[in-house]
């Protein structure tokens, strides 16, 4: 273990709306599509039950990515939540913008059928992350 | 606070950590700076509420505390921009209104519009600053009694200001102000912005009235700027039956106790705005603005009041755009 150099390993953390991409990533398992195991998966009742605080604490307590998937617009079990956080997941990629965290945040709409999607998203988005290294929020030391 | 709940500051003092007893009189206090005006004993009643609330733990913050957490995390980032030292001797710094429009969508108040007002009038005055992008200057965080955070924040905040090699820092927001001017140790000129507005000649002809920010007016002693700069342009201003030194709070400070208690404070402000009878509520702190039409947009209140709520600077420059 001490011989080979491991790769970095992002941590991802998805929010995943209960009805169409919790179901998604459900699916890409029963289908056995393979996806790197970087992703925690974090089931929510709908896409824009996370609040950006969510994103923001995420990214301090040192996730190098955050995920958020919904249904796609239109679909939405809510009829517009999906808009709804769309909004609002852009606005926080503005002010993450300031900060150069944004590319660690990403908005997918992901249905119940497209399993192979969501490996997809996940494969993706974790080559992504692997190319900007870890969370930079690690690297700073902060003298207590 | 003691208009609308069993409070007061005798009994926060004696019941906090010094007796050991209840601290919650520590962060229901929203430091609008009433108390010391109206019974002026020389007790720095502010100075001790903000040393008493480092390192507690604040009873709530409103928002989820989304703006406490932008704060912490760029505390701990390296900022990427830096200071450019060639720029104008001049200073302008927008303050957060940036993501106070972008988390605050549903209070339908254009936040990035200050900083556009602001530069237009001050192209105007004839002053032409660099634009300091450095991060939050940690009013906020102070209040809340993350003393750490605030000190990060400070650090990097001064570096900056030094590199950036200006001599005056305007700030169009009230909170900025007061941080800049009492709580760090800038060896510069700290001005509010709306010391620089009397000499525009604009012709506005209306009539409005001005709330006093506690941070601009009863913590810093601003009271005069923002009238002669209204009134020099031709406004007529009408007083509240509250105002200058007496002057009510907006209701929440540092994004903390937002609840029925100080919403009543709300709206005994926006009732004594109502009485005055003008069309036209100016303030100068953004967390003014904010709250104000918060209160504005409830389906009740939009029967009820008639008035715009706009920032002094884009009051303004929409009368300059007219001209």
């Amino acid at each position: 273990m001490t011989e080979n150099v491991t790769e970095f390993e992002p941590d991802i953390l998805a929010f995943c709306c209960n009805w169409c991409s919790y179901a998604g990533a459900d699916l890409a398992g029963v289908s056995r599509f393979q996806y790197p195991p970087t992703v925690k998966i974090l089931r929510v009742m709908c896409s824009s039950r996370v609040e950006p605080v969510f994103i923001l604490r995420a990214l301090k307590d040192g996730a190098d990515g955050v995920l958020v998937a919904g249904c796609h617009i239109g679909d939405c079990h809510y009829i517009d939540g999906n808009k709804n956080a769309e909004v609002r997941i852009n606005n926080t990629k503005k002010a993450l913008a300031k900060l150069g965290l944004d590319k660690r945040l990403r908005l997918e709409w992901i249905s119940a059928s497209e399993g192979a999607r969501f490996s997809e998203v996940i494969r993706d988005f974790t080559e992504e992350i692997k190319k900007l290294g870890q969370n930079p929020i690690k690297e700073v030391k902060i003298d207590e | 606070m003691r208009r609308v709940s069993k409070t007061s500051p005798r009994s926060s003092i004696y019941n906090s950590n010094i007796y050991g007893l209840d601290t919650k009189g520590i962060w229901t206090c929203l430091t609008c700076g009433l108390c010391p005006q109206e019974c002026p004993q020389q007790v720095d009643f502010l100075g001790f509420i903000k040393e008493e609330r480092e390192g507690g733990q604040p009873l709530e913050i409103a928002h989820l505390g989304v703006f406490t957490e932008l704060a912490e995390l760029s505390s701990r980032l390296d900022g990427n921009i830096r200071a450019d030292p060639a720029g104008s001797t001049y200073g302008y710094f927008p303050g957060c209104v940036e993501s106070l429009g972008l988390f605050l969508h549903d209070v339908k108040t254009d936040f990035g519009a200050i900083t556009a007002s602001s530069l237009k009038l001050l192209d105007r005055a004839g002053i032409k600053p660099q634009i300091i992008q450095m991060k939050c200057c940690g009013h906020d965080i102070l209040w809340q009694g993350k003393k750490d955070v605030f000190d990060r924040l400070k650090d990097y905040n001064t570096g900056y200001i030094k590199d950036s090699g200006i001599d005056t820092l305007i700030t169009s927001c009230a909170e900025c102000y007061r941080t800049f001017s009492k709580d760090y140790d800038l060896g510069i000129r700290v001005i509010h912005i709306s010391e620089l507005l009397d000499k525009l000649g604009l012709e506005i002809n209306k009539e409005v009235t001005y709330h006093d920010p506690c941070r601009l007016g009863r913590h810093m002693g601003v009271y005069d700027a923002p009238r002669k700069a209204l009134t020099a342009n031709g406004a007529r201003l009408k007083e509240m039956e509250h105002s200058k030194e007496k002057a009510l709070c907006c209701g929440v400070s540092s994004f903390m106790n937002c609840n029925e208690q100080t919403k009543a404070l709300r709206i005994a402000r926006m009732d004594e705005a109502q009485a005055a009878g003008v069309n036209t509520l100016i303030t100068t702190c953004p967390k003014c603005l904010a709250h104000f039409n918060c209160l504005k947009s409830e389906k009740e209140a939009i029967k009820r009041y008639d008035f715009d709520v706009v920032d002094l600077t884009v009051f303004l420059a929409r009368h300059m755009e007219v001209k």
